[in-house]
């Protein structure tokens, strides 16, 4: 027979997808924030925040909504190399495919977006933006400055990136908007409504306020930690469930069993 | 979940770690009350020996105080100085040089024994007289401590504020009490200081008659009538003359 807790368990599996996207008021808040910032005549707006903050989940569900009404391209993994980055950019650009062994003329591209302006506005949100170095994103301003092309950049919150974000952006029109970790409330009701939108409605009463209050102590917000941490709590639930099931307490959420896998996460010590 | 063992064992020991804090705790206060318990203990037992000797040393202190009265002995061997004397003897230079000398000679006479039999009686008589004397409420302070301590802190005072308060109370009570020798000396330093005080002279008059020395009472009391035309003073000194005092 199958345990209530796989069910559970499986509703945590750390995902962008957009079925899962859980509306927080945080969450909502950031989306609208976004979602205006687009409408401004920005070249760039920098999204960012610590991992696990929702930027991805974020960006994914913007493109989603908007894909259909406006030009919104979603580079969710970043491109290996510069060669193809431009491969990528030049097929939204022109709407053309490059063969695999043809080099894209940076400054011919450039001059393309120029001409574009005013015909056409592009967006172009760009997921783990760390990940491309000083001199690519220097290439990405030259590109925003023709103003036909905008970018959204998702970083990481990090000195480095900062700095990255220093660099390059601090004299350009841009607009920063921050995602941080939730609040016990909010993290909460995710987990709630996470459950909930499964129909796992005696899961979701079995974790009671103190519970939510001792996931929140141990991930501190964090949407990645908090799906992790579920994810084995229901794990652990879901062995007892089939195993020994006088361990467990289908009422009450055991104290022993979050901690146990606050334990198997590290997030605690012996 | 298949490490679902090595986990339980590993939840068991963060168990234990998170609890010996509380257990530390727990213990540390009931050390800290054992050991409190222990020292007030001791100390409730030192203390009762402790109480018991302060108060042997009290009365001792009381015992010696009533029969030598130690300080006021000493405080009136004091020689009065030799330009306050002369300030006096301006005043009144017949009864000023007989006083000095008959104060210096009933210092020096001062017996101890005689002291003895007259301070240990008549306590409860200074506190009824005294209580009828609404004038002064330094009187009262003495007639709640009622020790002899308190006699010399008037007269401690007295030596440092030179009021005459302080020391015609002294020679008032005295002489109630019978000591004639300290109510004469008392009234002998009120006259120093201020020489206008009747009382002071009538008690002064009346002290050397009851200690023998009428005629000297009568010299002083007659200068003293001579100066002031005082009506109390001229009926002292009557009743002196026909022995009737």
């Amino acid at each position: 027979m199958k345990s209530r807790y796989e069910a559970a368990k499986n509703v945590f599996i750390d995902s962008i997808d957009i079925g899962d996207y859980i509306e927080l008021d945080s969450s909502t808040s950031a989306y609208k924030q976004l979602e205006h910032s687009m409408d401004k005549p920005l070249k760039m707006i920098l999204l960012f925040g610590k991992p696990g903050t929702g930027k991805s989940i974020l960006l994914n569900r913007i493109h989603n909504k908007l894909k259909n009404q406006r030009e919104i391209h979603y580079f969710d993994t970043p491109a290996i190399n510069e060669k193809e980055f431009f491969h990528k950019l030049f097929k939204v650009l022109t709407k053309k495919d490059l063969p695999n062994n043809t080099e894209v003329n940076f400054s011919a591209l450039v001059n393309f977006c120029k001409n574009l302006r005013g015909k056409r506005e592009i967006i172009i949100l760009l997921d783990e933006a760390q990940m491309y170095g000083p001199e690519m994103m220097e290439k990405i301003r030259l590109f925003s400055d023709s103003r036909a092309v905008k970018f959204v950049v998702s970083l990481h919150k990090t000195e480095d990136e900062d700095l990255i974000a220093k660099e390059h952006f601090q004299s350009r029109i841009w607009e920063v908007i921050e995602l941080k970790n939730a609040s016990k409330e909010d993290q909460s009701k995710y987990i709630h409504k996470k459950l909930l939108k499964k129909n796992l409605f005696e899961v979701a009463n079995a974790i009671k306020d103190k519970d939510l209050k001792l996931i929140h102590t141990f991930t501190k917000g964090n949407y990645r930690e908090c799906n992790k941490l579920l994810f084995t709590l229901f794990e652990i639930c879901e062995y007892y469930d089939k195993n020994d099931p006088s361990k467990i307490n289908y009422e009450h959420m055991p104290k022993r069993i979050i901690e146990m896998a606050a334990l198997k996460l590290g997030y605690i010590h012996v | 979940m298949y490490d679902i063992k090595p986990l339980e064992e590993e939840w068991k020991k963060y168990k234990k770690k998170k609890r010996r804090p509380w257990f530390v705790l727990i213990f540390s206060i009931f050390l800290i009350l054992l050991i409190s318990l222990t020292f007030l203990n001791y100390k409730e037992i030192d203390f009762i020996k402790f109480y018991d000797m302060s108060k042997a040393e009290i009365v001792t202190n009381k015992s010696t105080t009533l029969l030598i009265d130690k300080a006021l002995t000493a405080l009136e061997i004091k020689k009065p100085k030799a330009s306050e004397v002369r300030q006096i003897a301006e005043i009144e230079p017949m009864t000023v040089t007989s006083n000095e000398n008959a104060s210096i000679e009933i210092v020096e006479d001062l017996p101890i024994s005689e002291d003895l039999g007259t301070i240990k009686e008549p306590r409860v008589n200074i506190e009824t007289t005294t209580i009828q004397e609404p004038r002064k409420k330094m009187h009262l302070e003495i007639i709640e401590t009622t020790s002899v301590s308190a006699y010399k802190d008037v007269a401690k005072r007295f030596h440092q504020s030179h009021d005459t308060d302080d020391s015609l109370f002294l020679a008032k009570s005295y002489y109630r009490k019978g000591n004639y020798k300290k109510a004469e000396y008392w009234a002998f330093q009120t006259n120093k200081v201020n020489g206008n005080i009747e009382e002071s002279w009538l008690i002064f008059a009346k002290s050397k008659v009851k200690l023998g020395r009428k005629n000297e009472a009568i010299n002083i009391l007659t200068a003293y009538i001579k100066r002031s035309n005082s009506t109390e003073a001229i009926s002292l000194l009557y009743k002196i003359k026909k022995g009737i005092l």
